[in-house]
């Protein structure tokens, strides 16, 4: 490789290989791509370290204890694995899944039984949904346990909080898109809940003040009428496929920042 | 104006003042309007919904009960309209098939003369008094008006069943009638006297 390269050349006459080597690397997109050049002395080594996305990304330095693999597993790693399989299998699942009354429940049939690798895709997003809300709990969990909720971390223990509250909901508004049975009564239990907020829902205390009725109430926003149908079905589609997970990716980011920032409190 | 932290360099500092104020009452404004704006469109101002309003045939379509003592609930409207239609010895009236729990379907078990909830448990009598479990309220009873041709028209609510106007009635959560409503119930447009 090295006698290829066009410092390296020397006098001699090159070949084929270096011939073609010399067209690929001696251009401006080639060197706008990479800038540093071939990494053969240590000086450009390290420039090529140090202009890594990679490299720009990760702290400059972690603690011994940081690496260590604990009986916790790296929790909150394997909770952020999760939501990146979820949103891969997601978007797959939403080439073939249609939100509408009368398609979405036999396009989750068909998903198991006529698309290729369909079952496989929706088995691993539904059983990763479940998981996910586990790993976020039990990552919770270890942060609680092991003081790391505490100053200075207390910002980003609020910033998890705010997490667990989108995986829930991204967890709630996924029950309904296979529009069966369970999601679909399920959901209707969960936001009649919603109709017995304070002041804002229809049955909930002093709903008269502010006149809340079935048809202006919180729960006919959230579900866009007056009981769960097509208009439901598309908003928990498009708050599970575009809202939530946008917001997620929001906080997820701060979150890594925040981790960066403040350091790995012990062991993950 | 000595408290004002930008300095007085270039330009008048109360005028200066203004501009911040005015400049960043604007986009509070902005942002409040917007964000009442995001609030409101998510209230549909037009519904594709199922009428709440429907005719159910003549009280002689339905089988009167033999047995003083017993009912019988007719199910053909609680798919459609998720109302069952309820013919006792003395009568005929409508119940509204949404359990006051949380809102799911209850079930029909004749055996019994019970309604009973899937989700929670909830059991009603065929008074649609609870008689078990978590439900807060008896089952709504839907308005009956009959036709000049003799056919019953039901009303299960303005924009849905939890409109039904008895309920108004009721102010605390009990979960049997009370001696007021039970001579509510027991005429009309909530209940139509017929022979056995």
């Amino acid at each position: 490789m090295s006698k290829a390269s066009p410092e390296h050349g020397g006098d001699r006459k090159p070949g084929v290989i270096g011939t073609v080597w010399k067209l690929v690397t001696n251009n401006f997109i080639f060197r706008t791509v990479f800038r540093t050049g071939f990494p053969d002395t240590m000086l450009k080594r390290m420039a090529v370290m140090r202009s890594s996305f990679l490299m720009h990304i990760l702290p400059t330095k972690v603690g011994v204890h940081g690496l260590k693999l604990y009986y916790t597993w790296c929790m909150g790693g394997i909770t952020f694995f999760l939501f990146l399989l979820l949103t891969l299998t997601g978007v797959l699942l939403m080439f073939y899944y249609i939100p509408e009354e009368h398609r979405a429940y036999n396009d989750m049939k068909d998903l198991l039984y006529m698309v290729p690798y369909g079952r496989i895709l929706r088995n691993m997003h539904r059983w990763g949904a479940h998981a996910m809300v586990f790993t976020v709990i039990l990552h919770m969990a270890r942060v609680f346990y092991t003081g790391s909720y505490k100053t200075p971390r207390q910002f980003n223990w609020v910033v998890g909080v705010l997490l667990l509250t989108i995986t829930l909901l991204l967890s709630f508004t996924g029950y309904l898109l296979p529009w069966d049975q369970l999601g679909f009564w399920a959901v209707t239990v969960g936001t009649n809940m919603a109709g017995a907020t304070p002041f804002i829902g229809f049955e909930g205390p002093f709903s008269e003040l502010l006149g809340a009725q079935i048809d202006n109430d919180i729960r006919f926003a959230m579900i866009g009428g007056t009981r769960i149908g097509a208009n439901a079905l598309i908003r928990a589609y498009v708050w599970h496929c575009v809202g939530l997970p946008l917001i997620a990716s929001g906080l997820i980011l701060f979150h890594f920042y925040r981790v960066r920032k403040d350091g790995f409190s012990g062991p993950l | 104006m000595d408290d004002f932290p930008y300095g007085s360099a270039g330009g008048d500092p109360s005028r200066r003042k203004f501009f911040l104020v005015s400049g960043w009452s604007s986009l509070g404004m902005l942002a409040a309007g917007s964000g009442a704006g995001f609030a409101k469109f998510f209230y549909p101002g037009v519904l594709y919904e199922p009428q709440t309003t429907f005719n159910a045939g003549k009280p002689g379509d339905y089988v009167a009960p033999t047995d003083p003592k017993s009912v019988v609930v007719d199910e053909r409207f609680k798919k459609t309209q998720r109302v069952w239609i309820v013919r006792s010895f003395e009568g005929i009236y409508a119940m509204v098939a949404v359990c006051t729990h949380l809102g799911c379907t209850p079930n029909w078990f004749p055996g019994e003369q019970r309604f009973k909830c899937p989700c929670h448990g909830s059991n009603y009598n065929v008074e649609g008094e609870v008689v078990a479990g978590p439900a807060p309220l008896p089952l709504f009873r839907a308005k009956i008006n009959i036709t000049p041709d003799g056919s019953m028209i039901i009303t299960t609510g303005l924009l849905g069943i939890r409109r039904a106007e008895l309920q108004y009635i009721k102010h605390v959560a009990i979960t049997s009638w009370t001696d007021q409503e039970k001579k509510e119930i027991k005429k009309k447009p909530f209940f139509i006297s017929l022979k056995a």
